[in-house]
Order: C-alpha cells, then sequence, then structure tokens
C-alpha cells in the first residue's frame, strides 16, 4: 500500500480547539433566543406508578407560563432508539408519560418566563403517583410478578449459534465455567443533557441538538407529533462529549413539541442528577459463560447465556443483546458456540448506546473466562489466545459479513513484545510486599464498522469547489468531540491534493446534508462516511479535470495538480477556485457532484490490552501502574485524534472495571445520583497509556482506514481485572471490582 | 446587596442577589459563556474560575462572595495575552477534544502556575484532580500543562 500521504496520518490540528479553550465555542446552553422559554423536565420520583398531576399551584409561580402532561400530548407512541422507520423496535414511549416507567421518566414539562421561575414551578406542581411493585435488577424482572409493558418482562430473547456446542463439549479435554456481571455505566459526557427548538418563518420546527443522528431525531419528532419530515429542520450543534448517551433523542420530541405549542423558542436543560436518572445507560448485564477445550489449548465449544437489563423502556433491548452476540463469534475461531441472549425490562434508566456497544459487556466475561482456560493448562495467556485468535480473510461463522484483514494476531504479537510481557510475567510477583500485590493482565477484543449485513449502511456527500478556492462538502455527520471534521478534512486533503484549512465539512443539519442512514454510531463514520468523502472528491477530482482539458485543449496526462492549483507545461498555474470560475462563465456549469455511498463491508477492527496492576491488599484500591494498549485500525488517518481515542477509551474502560456503577436502591430510586457518589476516574488514578497502531491497510476503507472510536473501550477494563486476578490468584468477575469486592478475595485468598 | 468586584481586570460595582450561584452570575449576569456547568455540586470543575488568583468552583460559591475579590476566567486571561501559550498548548496536543472541561481545566492549570512556576508532573496531575473530563483520558492535557511549564511555544 502506497504509504506516501501528504494529509493521511499526520497530526494536524483540529479547526475548533482554540474557540473551545477560548470559551468562544457555543454549546447548547450558551444560545439564547428572543422571547425564549425555558423549560424544566418533572421527573418521576417513583419507579412504577401511575401519575396523576394538578398543574394549579404551579401554574400560579410567577412567570410559570405552561405546565404540560400526558393529556396534552400526541398520543403518538415511538422507540426512540429507532433512527430508521425500518428498525424493527417496541414503541413504548409517549412524549410525556402516564405511566412512569422508572426514577426519571418525563412525566410533565414546565415552561417558564425564567430558570428561576420554572424551578420554583417543579417544586410546586403537585404529582400523586398510584405505585406498582418495582421490578428492579434482572433477578427480579424474570420473576414477572409485576410487569413493565406487555404481558412478560422479557423484552427479546435470541440464540445465535454454529456448529454443535452442546456434543461437543463431550470431546473436550477440560471445561472452565465462569459467571459475572456489568455496571449499568452513566455515560458521564461533562455537558448534561438538553435541547433547544423554534419556530421558523415557514412554520418550520427548528431543533438545535447535540446529538449524533439528525434523521433519527428528525423521524422521532415527526413520528411523536405526526408532522411532516421535510418541515422539520434538526441541526447538530457543538456537543460536550455524548459516547452513546446523547444517540437518542430524551428531550428533542418535549422540545418541538413546546415550540409547535407554544410558538416560542423553548430551552430544555438537565442538571447531572437528572442526566444519570433520566437520560439513558449502559445496559448492565450478567453473563455465563462456559468453553470446552483442549489440552493444546485449542478451544472446541463455548457457551455464552447473556441477560441484559433493558431498564425501563423497549430502547436497544435488541440492538445490544445482538451486538453482544454477535461479537462472540468474531474473535476466536470457535467451531462451536451458542450465544443465548435475553434482555428484560426492569424500573431503571432504559439502555442505550455507550461507547462499545456490547463489546465492553460481553468481552468483560469473555477475556477473564479464557484466561482462567489458559490457567487450567499452565499456559501463557497471549499464547492461548494465539492458539484460538481469528486470521485475516476468515469468515464469519454465522454467516455476517467477513472479518477483513483481522490483525488481532498482530496485536497480541507486537503488544506482548512491546510490553516485554514474558519477562514481566517471570518476574512480578517479586515485586509484592505485604501490603502490595502486582499482577499483569491482558486482554484481547473484537468491534465493528457500522451497519452493513444488518441494517441499511450508505451515505450521500455533495461536494463543490467554490470560487474562492474553498472545498465545500456536505454530509450528515456529528462531531462529538472525537476530531470527526478533521477526519473527512484529511481524507479529502489527500484526494484534492489541498490543504485541510481549505476544505469546510458543515455538521449534520437535515436541510443542509443529504440524507444518511444511519448516523455518528456505531462505529461507522471514518469506514462508511470517509469511504463516501473518499469517493466523492475522487469524482469531482476527476470531473474538475476533465473541465481543465474541455477549457485549455489539452489532454488529462498533460494536467498537475497540487496545493490547490492546476496547470500544465504550457499553461500557468490558476487555483481550483479559478478553474471553477471559468468553468461557469465559459462551460455554463459547475464543480459540484452528489453521490451515494453504499459501505462496501463490515469488516472487524481489533485490540489488545496489556496492563500491570497495584493492588492494595490493606484498602482494596487498585492502581493501574502501566498499559499498553494496541489497536488493530488498518490505518491512522490523524495519529494524535487516534491516541486522543485509545487513552479517552482506556479512562472509561478502566472505570467500568474499578469503580463505575449507576446503583438502585431496592425502592427504585438512584443512591449515585452525582460525581460525588459516581466515581469516574480523575487524573490521579488515570495512567499513561501507550499505545501502538497496527496499521496492515482494511481493503475498502479509505486509505486502508477502519474504525477506533469504540473498541478503544473495550480491552483495557478486562485487562485491569485479569491483572487483579493475577495479583490475587483469585476469580473476580462482577464488575466494578470495587475496594469491597477486592478486600473480599484477599481474604478469601 | 450591592458588591464591587473586579472580573476579568475590569472594576464592578453591581446590585445583586446574594444568593444566586457564581456560575449563574458570571453566565447570565456577565455574559462569561466560558465558565460551564456539569455537576452543580463542586465535583467536575468544568465551572472553575479564579477567585484571587486560586481555582474554586463557581456552582458552590455564592455570588455575594465575591464581594471585594478578583474574579479571572478564560476570557480574563485572553484580554491579558495569558491564554495564548496554553490554549495554543492544548490544541497543538490534542488535549481538546468535546472542548465542554477545557476551560475549567485551563483555569485549574493558570491558579497552579500562579502558585508554582515550575510544578513537577504529579503537581500538574494533581492540580486538575478536581476537573473531570471524559474524552481525553487527561494524558494529552496534562503533557500540554507540562510544555507550557517548559515554555515550548506552538504555531
Amino acid at each position: 500500500m502506497n504509504k506516501n500521504f501528504r494529509y493521511i496520518g499526520k497530526r494536524i490540528e483540529r479547526d475548533d480547539s482554540l474557540d473551545k479553550a477560548r470559551g468562544k465555542a457555543l454549546y447548547l446552553d450558551d444560545i439564547e433566543k428572543n422571547n425564549m422559554l425555558h423549560g424544566k423536565i418533572y421527573m418521576s420520583n417513583k419507579p412504577h406508578a401511575f401519575v396523576s398531576i394538578n398543574k394549579e399551584s404551579a401554574l400560579k409561580v410567577e412567570g410559570v407560563t405552561h405546565v404540560f402532561t400526558y393529556e396534552d400530548v400526541p398520543k403518538n407512541l415511538y422507540c426512540s432508539h429507532q433512527w430508521f422507520p425500518g428498525a424493527d423496535v417496541v414503541e413504548d414511549e409517549n412524549i410525556l408519560q402516564k405511566k412512569a416507567r422508572f426514577v426519571g421518566d418525563r412525566i410533565a414539562l414546565i415552561l417558564g418566563e425564567s430558570k428561576e421561575a420554572v424551578n420554583k414551578g417543579i417544586k410546586a406542581l403537585e404529582v400523586s403517583y398510584d405505585e406498582l411493585e418495582p421490578v428492579i435488577g434482572i433477578d427480579e424482572a424474570k420473576k414477572d410478578r409485576s410487569i413493565i409493558n406487555g404481558d412478560t418482562n422479557l423484552a427479546f430473547s435470541k440464540i445465535l449459534s454454529c456448529g454443535d456446542a452442546d456434543s461437543a463439549f463431550n470431546e473436550c479435554d477440560y471445561i472452565i465455567e465462569d459467571e459475572g456481571s456489568t455496571p449499568k455505566v452513566h455515560h458521564s459526557a461533562i455537558e448534561n443533557h438538553g435541547c433547544l427548538s423554534e419556530m421558523d418563518e415557514f412554520n418550520n420546527i427548528v431543533v438545535y441538538a447535540p446529538c449524533q443522528v439528525v434523521f433519527q431525531v428528525r423521524h422521532i419528532i415527526a413520528k411523536a407529533l405526526d408532522y411532516p419530515y421535510s418541515k422539520i429542520r434538526v441541526k447538530k450543534i457543538t456537543i460536550g462529549g455524548s459516547f452513546g448517551g446523547k444517540g437518542m433523542p430524551i428531550l428533542e420530541t418535549v422540545c418541538a413539541f413546546a415550540s409547535l405549542k407554544t410558538g416560542r423558542p423553548v430551552k430544555i436543560t438537565m442538571n447531572r442528577s437528572e442526566t444519570i436518572m433520566g437520560s439513558r445507560s449502559r445496559n448492565s448485564t450478567r453473563i455465563k459463560i462456559k468453553t470446552g477445550f483442549n489440552k493444546d489449548g485449542k478451544i472446541i465449544a463455548r457457551k455464552i447465556d447473556a441477560e441484559v437489563d433493558g431498564g425501563g423502556h423497549f430502547t436497544n433491548a435488541a440492538a445490544v443483546t445482538m451486538a453482544m452476540g454477535k461479537k462472540a463469534f468474531r474473535l476466536y475461531k470457535i467451531k462451536n458456540q451458542v450465544f443465548n441472549g435475553k434482555s428484560y425490562y426492569t424500573n431503571t434508566v432504559p439502555g442505550g448506546a455507550c461507547r462499545g456497544y456490547g463489546s465492553p459487556q460481553i468481552h468483560a466475561i469473555s477475556e477473564i473466562n479464557i484466561d482462567n482456560c489458559a490457567k487450567k493448562i499452565n499456559m501463557d495467556p497471549v499464547k492461548f489466545r494465539l492458539i484460538n485468535a481469528v486470521d485475516p480473510g476468515d469468515k464469519d461463522p454465522i454467516g455476517a459479513p467477513e472479518l477483513g484483514n483481522a490483525r488481532i494476531k498482530d496485536c497480541l504479537i507486537q503488544g506482548a513484545e512491546a510490553f516485554n510481557w514474558v519477562e514481566r510475567k517471570k518476574h512480578i510477583k517479586r515485586k509484592n510486599t505485604s501490603r502490595y500485590s502486582y499482577g499483569i493482565g491482558v486482554a484481547a477484543g473484537t468491534h465493528g464498522n457500522g451497519y452493513k449485513g444488518a441494517f441499511p449502511d450508505f451515505t450521500n456527500v455533495n461536494i463543490s469547489i467554490l470560487p474562492n478556492n474553498r472545498i465545500w462538502i456536505k454530509i450528515g455527520i456529528h462531531d462529538l468531540g472525537c476530531g470527526t471534521v478533521l477526519t473527512m478534512q484529511q481524507i479529502a486533503a489527500e484526494v484534492f491534493k489541498i490543504s485541510t484549512k481549505n476544505i469546510d465539512v458543515p455538521q449534520g443539519d437535515t436541510f443542509i446534508s443529504p440524507y444518511d442512514s444511519a448516523g455518528t454510531q456505531a462505529s461507522r463514520v471514518t469506514f462508511v462516511c470517509g469511504g463516501a468523502v473518499k469517493k466523492a472528491s475522487e469524482v469531482i477530482v476527476n470531473k474538475m479535470l476533465e473541465n481543465y482539458t474541455k477549457l485549455f485543449g489539452c489532454s488529462l496526462e498533460d494536467i498537475i495538480y497540487e496545493d490547490g492549483y492546476i496547470w500544465t507545461k504550457n499553461n500557468d498555474k490558476i487555483s481550483y477556485g479559478d478553474l471553477a470560475d471559468l468553468v461557469e462563465s465559459k462551460l455554463e456549469s459547475n464543480l459540484e457532484v452528489s453521490v451515494k455511498y453504499n459501505s462496501p463491508g463490515n469488516p472487524a477492527v481489533y485490540a489488545a490490552s496489556f496492563v500491570e496492576v497495584k493492588v492494595d491488599n490493606y484498602s482494596g484500591l487498585v492502581e493501574v501502574e502501566d498499559i499498553l494498549a494496541v489497536h488493530d485500525l488498518g490505518q491512522a488517518i490523524n495519529k494524535t485524534l487516534v491516541e486522543g481515542q485509545i487513552e479517552g477509551g482506556a479512562q472509561m474502560s478502566i472505570g467500568m472495571a474499578l469503580s463505575e456503577e449507576i446503583e438502585y436502591r431496592k425502592d427504585g430510586t438512584v443512591k449515585t445520583d452525582n460525581f460525588s457518589k459516581y466515581h469516574i476516574i480523575n487524573s490521579p488514578s488515570m495512567p499513561q497509556v501507550k499505545s501502538l497502531l497496527i496499521e496492515d491497510g482494511e481493503p475498502g476503507g479509505p486509505f486502508g482506514a477502519k474504525s477506533v472510536g469504540e473498541i478503544t473501550a473495550v480491552t483495557p477494563g478486562p485487562a485491569v481485572i485479569n491483572a487483579i486476578n493475577d495479583a490475587l490468584s483469585c476469580n473476580i468477575c462482577d464488575h466494578p471490582a470495587t475496594p469491597e469486592r477486592i478486600i473480599k478475595a484477599v481474604l478469601n485468598k | 446587596m450591592e458588591i464591587k468586584a473586579t472580573i476579568n481586570g475590569d472594576e464592578i460595582v453591581k446590585n445583586i442577589n446574594p444568593n444566586k450561584r457564581l456560575v449563574d452570575f458570571l453566565r447570565d449576569d456577565m455574559n462569561l459563556k466560558s465558565v460551564k456547568e456539569g455537576c452543580s455540586e463542586g465535583e467536575c470543575g468544568a465551572c472553575t474560575v479564579l477567585l484571587d488568583k486560586k481555582a474554586v468552583t463557581s456552582c458552590t460559591l455564592f455570588a455575594g462572595q465575591i464581594d471585594g475579590c478578583e474574579i479571572t476566567t478564560v476570557e480574563g486571561l485572553e484580554k491579558t495575552g495569558e491564554l495564548e501559550l496554553i490554549m495554543k498548548s492544548f490544541s497543538k496536543n490534542g488535549a481538546i477534544q468535546c472542548g465542554f472541561c477545557t476551560p475549567g481545566m485551563i483555569m485549574s492549570a493558570k491558579a497552579l502556575f500562579y502558585k508554582n512556576s515550575n510544578p513537577s508532573k504529579d503537581e500538574i496531575i494533581k492540580a486538575i484532580e478536581g476537573n473531570l473530563c471524559r474524552c481525553t483520558g487527561y494524558n494529552k492535557i496534562v503533557k500540554s500543562i507540562e510544555e507550557v511549564r517548559d515554555g515550548i511555544e506552538h504555531e
């Protein structure tokens, strides 16, 4: 593969960061509109109850203008997870609920002339609850004593399989079984949820949303309000982090309804506690894994039973379960495997996308189990993984798209070498003192590149070369902080041979962006949208060259173009913009193309993390002393951005392993309702992350690139847990490995 | 009550509700939108400003408490030219992703430099322990602050 890139892989600076540092970037809550009403959601205090609301006392508060409840809103059910009309879901959400299904469910909207008035209105609102038995946790859900929706709390179930696991277990030398749990994780974007909407002069609803999928927001609003798609303008604005949390519309339907009803701009915001309780979370799970293998380390059969806590609404109950199951077939060659996934309604915060989408959960337990298999036959856990890992070009055993240039073995081999794994493994115990135990751990993982094979995965791009030598790329992307805009700029820059500074890529706006089928989610943007930008850039560059031949009477071979200029031996340099001028004046045309791009595949990405931990035997606290994260990402588009993903993903993954959990009391209230109780990793607890990139090129990816953002949050956590289990010779499988759990393991030693 | 304070170098005399939170006063009354709110309880550090050159969380202070004091936000640092080096270092090193924690992070770093012009890496890490970031894993933020300490200039 040609690696003489001008822009690809380079550490180019993003063009939004200085304004963010200066406080000039406008986030949702920084935007004010004339005549704007402030809004706040009254969230249910009860987990499972029919709600009656008396508006009078709230309406008496000075400055409160409106109180809306279930009685006032259209009754069109929707599913906030549904990103396009064809996605098969259960529609069980209202704009405002009559029956609250979790503490934090939306039951009323209060609007007022000021934030103060609205806050007073919230306090004054009289709400009475006709309570039903709450269902907290998977075990309670399974009893079906109290039903949340329909006639059972089982929301979704699916079996995926290849070969014949049940009989293959009889042929195995060894069988190792593990069972563990993963927590509900709060996305913890530092910006809380918010939305602003207004009516424009043509009676369009304009929604300013820090979101991930403008076309999903449009679809859900159209559905909830029965309003024409073509009259709903959703604009993605600067977002203070998402990680999946701002994927599903939470406030957008309510906000749009309020603007439509009042005719005024409306801004609704949530504070941290409201965002923790009332938005979405990573689904918690309980996973049982049974693996059969032979003395030589070859896995023969595996059975996975996964139970998912789906929360109070259906949302992603099917999607996350399927996502977990599918990943189980794409990391190791296992001829006989069955995945049995079930998700349940519970009276807790609904599940939503969360960086990794099921991969962090399934790998959390499966990678512990793999270590235990290796231990059983005294085999090095890296070697055990290498014996079973997939190879480039392997097919997916359950018929999903092929794995592509799957480089997990390179991740493991090069990672082990860079980490000095074998030597450290030999000597790690020498570091032990009476107070501290040391251990090292490894974990591998896989993730995808979009929806191809499961859902429509295409996008449309429109590119123009403008007279002032600027390239304008219209595509429905959403920069969530990852540098998505710059990624697109660098891909286009490479094709155009022009600086990224000359390229403008406005973000998702349903009145500007051509239709995109699936949004900025599912690790699809670099691979699919980047591929689309590359393709469209090639088409328009060809058009530019052809027009040049017409205007200057030369052949294609004579043309040289570079750094935004085009010329031949006999003709002086002119800028691309000057050429665009000439094309319009002389040829009555313009340099513009529209291209529809279908994803060419859905290859896997791979990662391996290597970790050393120091466990305090007295306090149960764990320090991650060292971490190396190795990623098979095909080709880095921008190394600084890639490292940023790897370091940030590690922070989330280590948090899930050690300290993060949305905890519920039996009565359905949330214990961890702010950052003083919900602990994300802060700077002193964060190790320096070393990253190693395997850049072997993915055919089909733009310049060989594939995804990296989500898989970064998959392997550090399980590697940490494996290192703890190594340090204490224990088998912690329940997450997070809190000091209480660590001390229990120390005492059992 | 009437307060007298210096905000980003400008002396102001204002009649205010002393019980208004400082974050609301700065954002709503003074239009200093760099001051972000993330948790409302002093845990995330997004609303960090300098009060007499010390880092404080403006969501846990009342506006009445700044009477007679000096308040600085990144808008103030920009006015005096003190933002230049640090914001370019953050930008160049990829320390800014979503950017929501950035102004608060910069103010904590600035408070550290006022106290100690040559902090160690550990002191830098400690200085931002009250500023949560979900995007970067802190590594690039710490590196950026180290480069400011070392006087490394970026284009």
